[in-house]
């Protein structure tokens, strides 16, 4: 019973990672510029497709393929906040919603024509390897991805807080105005950031293909979870987004586990109207407002 | 004289600041004061308070005999208190004209009366003109005026004003003072925040002076002018008060 | 004179009696089964769209979980219908009821939150329910939900031979949601709605009771939502949990307003009629079966509207028809909300 219940608390921490990283760069969207992009999880199949697409063609495997992926949907993310984005600053909050629903919607949709419904996996060498400590099982494809994820996190916070190009975007979340005085070009900031999330959706992406199969809608999973746990993590506070991550993770695989295969959704859901309905500003009432 | 507005012990911390600090005092029915002090020593924050938008953590505000901490602006507002805020805050999509009736509504939900109210509160702020101007395409200044004249729809009795003045030049400020001496003609309980002191001089029989968030001083404007504390807040420990001559009020003709 | 002056095109009677003719004569005119069902089906969701742009369009409080109403109205219905007998006529209003006991606890839980993040909240609602409904069994169903029995022609069970009862049934409903819209925005409640959806804080500062207001504008908007779904589960004779509480019902609810005109009278029905007219020529030149192709245009349509007019389609329409006819264009300027 210990070990059952422990194997789903790590089964759920590994796959908290990849929820981490969706997470995290919808937190750091929303912290910087100040959207919520409910388009993530599209941005996250589009690495799954760079990944599949680079594995049956080129036979690279997903975990290289990271180097095209993450640079990749940065660029992606520098152009959609350019022309798209930046146009809706300002405008309040239908248009900067509506914008990037729509933009969810149109991606999902072009993958819809372009790729068909259809499940595309990748079969690597250890997609289906995994090893034993005494009782507990681990996955080697979810545990790289786990390892990974944390990697990643790790130097977005050196990123953020070791670099100049950092605290400006640190300075732009906590006054834009002030920042602006400082000769921060907000601009640019947003750009950074808005690419930075997109690189760590892409990272997620490619992180999963080994273990996970891309298809359209596979976003709205991941998107759904990431908002969970920005809002868990109190809006704007990348930790915050990172431990509700993991704490997400391991609360739907323990509903899998002990209430029914199908119950992580409404897990989920619970969780997410339990905290608006408890603790609306999240479990650490960080910087952002 | 009754007392409009009674402030005891009103204290407010956000995290590790402390926004207002066992502040009290009272505003006497139909008086004008001033609230004043330097930048961030808790006079927005105040107001806030009074009205409803912060709820006190310790302490009481009763305006007209009632209690109004617990209760929710709306329900403060229609006790007959009326705010502006510092930075105006129009209802863009809507006409001078259709933001000034919203106010109206609260007294009376026929739209005729509360077009002829609404009317009668924009011709006293003098915006006529720009009746049926969308409230976003304003002046500054203009929607300035707009609020007030929104805040005056509602019928107060006491009205806070939160630096109406700022950014006026000369003749602005004139006509401004005699906005709220006319208010104050009418009856009006009138509490403004402001930091241009020629107008204060001109409207405030009382002053109540803020730093960090406690009451430093009150009393009389030529009181308060002349109080070291309120000097020290204001300009540092190195300037020495020199006592102003007889019939002035620092410096200026009274 | 009203609370909204837009321009006077759209609020000339004769325009107006005008539409009214023609939709009241149009069964008459076209028999084709296939195109009155298009008919049909504008009505309806230019109703669903009227029902959300109370809340979502003059009060801003942006849903993407109207589903929820929608799902509601139809289940009550269909549960009363099958399960007691009772007829559709009364089912309709007991939906409505339901959906709005309904939106009390939604809105409470909500309202809390602004914003983008109160658009979550009533997504994970309408999941919730769709969850929820795919689960019961015992007395909704469950997944594979049911068909509607087929009583023939029983006007009193709401079920008609003639295509043309549906079409003016649906015609009705949008008549109902557009006088509704109407009184409202000519009164207080218009003024008082508008003003909470520009600033929450400066409506409450002189004197509006926020919270009521989007309590009492939400009840509203879900009944209507949830008669439209008692209506569109009587005429398609089938209900299952990812119908009713589809996400696509409540895309489209709030799409048909933005692209039309968010918070306007007659910008939900622009709206529809727009997407609807788009969605019909996709599938005259592509034939279905290209999963996607509707969503597609109907995303970059408002991709293209949010960046170039954000306030809708309607203000394109209204300026061309002042250009048109030189109507007094200076004078009739559009402002959104008068006095």
């Amino acid at each position: 019973m210990l070990a059952t219940l422990a194997q789903a608390v790590i089964n759920g921490l590994l796959i908290g990672g990849i929820y981490a990283l969706v997470s995290i760069g919808v937190t750091l969207i929303f912290g910087v510029v100040k959207i919520v992009n409910f388009a993530q999880g599209e941005f996250v199949m589009i690495g799954m497709y760079i990944s599949f697409f680079l594995a049956s063609s080129f036979g690279v495997d997903p975990l290289l393929s990271l180097l095209i992926s993450m640079p990749t949907l940065f660029a992606i993310g520098v152009l959609v906040q350019h022309f798209l984005i930046r146009r809706v600053l300002g405008l309040g909050d239908m248009p900067q919603i509506f914008l990037t629903f729509a933009l969810s919607l149109l991606l999902m949709n072009v993958a819809l024509l372009l790729f068909t419904a259809n499940y595309r996996t990748v079969q690597t060498a250890y997609s289906e390897s995994s090893f034993h400590i005494g009782p507990l099982y681990f996955a080697v494809a979810k545990l790289i991805a786990f390892v990974i994820a944390m990697l990643l996190s790790a130097v977005l916070y050196l990123f953020l807080h070791g670099t100049d190009l950092g605290k400006a975007m640190r300075a732009a979340a906590q006054n834009r105005e002030v920042a602006m005085l400082m000769g921060i070009n907000p601009d640019r900031v947003f750009c950074v950031a808005v690419g930075v999330a997109l690189a760590l959706a892409g990272a997620a992406g490619s992180l999963l293909m080994p273990f996970y199969p891309a298809y359209p809608l596979v976003g709205q999973v991941f998107v759904l979870m990431a908002f969970v746990a920005v809002v868990l993590g109190t809006l704007g506070n990348i930790t915050g987004a990172l431990i509700a991550s993991l704490m997400m993770g391991v609360a739907e695989s323990l509903g899998v586990q002990f209430v029914g295969a199908d119950s992580g959704l409404i897990v989920v859901f619970v969780l997410l109207l339990l905290t608006l309905a408890l603790r609306p500003n999240g479990l650490f009432g960080g910087w952002a407002r | 004289m009754a007392e409009a507005l009674v402030i005891r012990n009103l204290s407010k911390r956000f995290g590790g600041l402390r926004a207002v600090q066992d502040l009290s005092f009272s505003v006497r029915d139909g008086e004008t004061v001033a609230l004043i002090g330097p930048n961030g020593a808790g006079k927005t924050t105040s107001f806030n308070l009074v009205t409803g938008y912060y709820r006190p953590d310790t302490g009481s505000v009763s305006a007209f005999g009632r209690e109004l901490v617990g209760l929710r602006p709306h329900d403060i507002c229609g006790h007959g208190l009326a705010r502006t805020f510092q930075v105006a805050r129009p209802f863009g999509k809507m006409t001078v004209l259709a933001n000034v009736m919203t106010g109206a509504f609260l007294r009376n939900r026929n739209m005729d009366i509360a077009r002829s109210r609404a009317r009668a509160a924009i011709d006293f702020v003098g915006l006529s003109a720009k009746e049926h101007t969308a409230a976003r395409e304003l002046t500054t200044i203009d929607q300035r005026r707009l609020e007030m004249a929104r805040a005056l729809a509602t019928e107060p009795r006491l009205l806070l004003l939160d630096e109406v003045m700022a950014g006026l030049n000369h003749a602005e400020i004139d006509q401004a003072v005699a906005l709220i001496g006319n208010l104050s003609k009418r009856g009006l309980t009138i509490v403004i925040v402001e930091h241009v002191m020629r107008a204060i001089m001109a409207v405030a029989r009382h002053i109540v002076v803020l730093d960090h968030g406690q009451k430093i001083a009150e009393g009389s404007p030529r009181e308060v002018v002349a109080n070291a504390e309120v000097i020290r807040a204001y300009l540092g420990t190195g300037y020495r008060h020199e006592v102003p001559p007889a019939g002035t009020v620092g410096g200026v003709a009274c | 004179m009203g609370a909204v002056k837009s321009a006077r095109f759209t609020r000339s009677w004769s325009w107006v009696a005008a539409l009214a003719a023609a939709g009241l004569v149009l069964p008459v005119v076209v028999a084709d089964p296939f195109a009155l069902d298009i008919f049909i089906r504008v009505l309806l969701f230019a109703f669903i769209g009227v029902a959300w742009n109370l809340m979502g369009g003059y009060a801003k409080q942006l849903s993407l979980g109207h589903a929820a109403f929608f799902g509601l109205g139809a289940y009550t219905s269909t549960i009363l219908l099958i399960r007691f007998g009772i007829s559709p006529w009364i089912g309709i209003l007991a939906g409505g009821l339901v959906a709005m006991a309904a939106s009390l606890p939604i809105g409470a839980l909500c309202f809390r939150l602004r914003g983008p993040y109160f658009a979550i909240a009533t997504i994970a609602t309408a999941q919730v329910l769709m969850l929820l409904f795919l689960k019961f069994r015992d007395f909704a169903w469950g997944a594979e939900g049911t068909t509607l029995p087929n009583l023939g022609d029983a006007p009193l069970m709401m079920q008609f031979e003639s295509r043309a009862a549906y079409y003016y049934i649906a015609l009705a409903l949008l008549t109902l949601g557009l006088a509704i819209t109407y009184c409202i925005e000519r009164s207080w409640i218009g003024f008082y709605l508008v003003a909470v959806g520009e600033d929450e804080d400066a409506a409450e500062a002189v004197g509006v009771d926020t919270t009521k207001i989007k309590r009492h504008i939400y009840l509203i908007s879900a009944f209507l939502t949830a008669l439209a779904g008692t209506f569109y589960v009587e005429y398609i004779y089938f209900i299952d949990p990812n119908t009713a509480f589809s996400f696509n019902i409540s895309v489209e609810a709030a799409l048909v307003s933005i692209v039309g005109g968010i918070g306007t009278l007659w910008g939900p029905v622009v709206g529809t009629v727009l997407l609807e007219a788009t969605s019909a020529l996709l599938q005259s030149w592509l034939g279905s079966g290209h999963g996607g192709v509707q969503l597609t245009v109907y995303s970059l349509i408002l991709i293209a509207v949010i960046l170039w007019r954000p306030n809708g389609l309607i203000g394109l329409f209204t300026d061309l028809y002042q250009r048109f006819t030189h109507a007094g264009a200076a004078r009739a300027r559009k402002v959104p909300f008068d006095g």
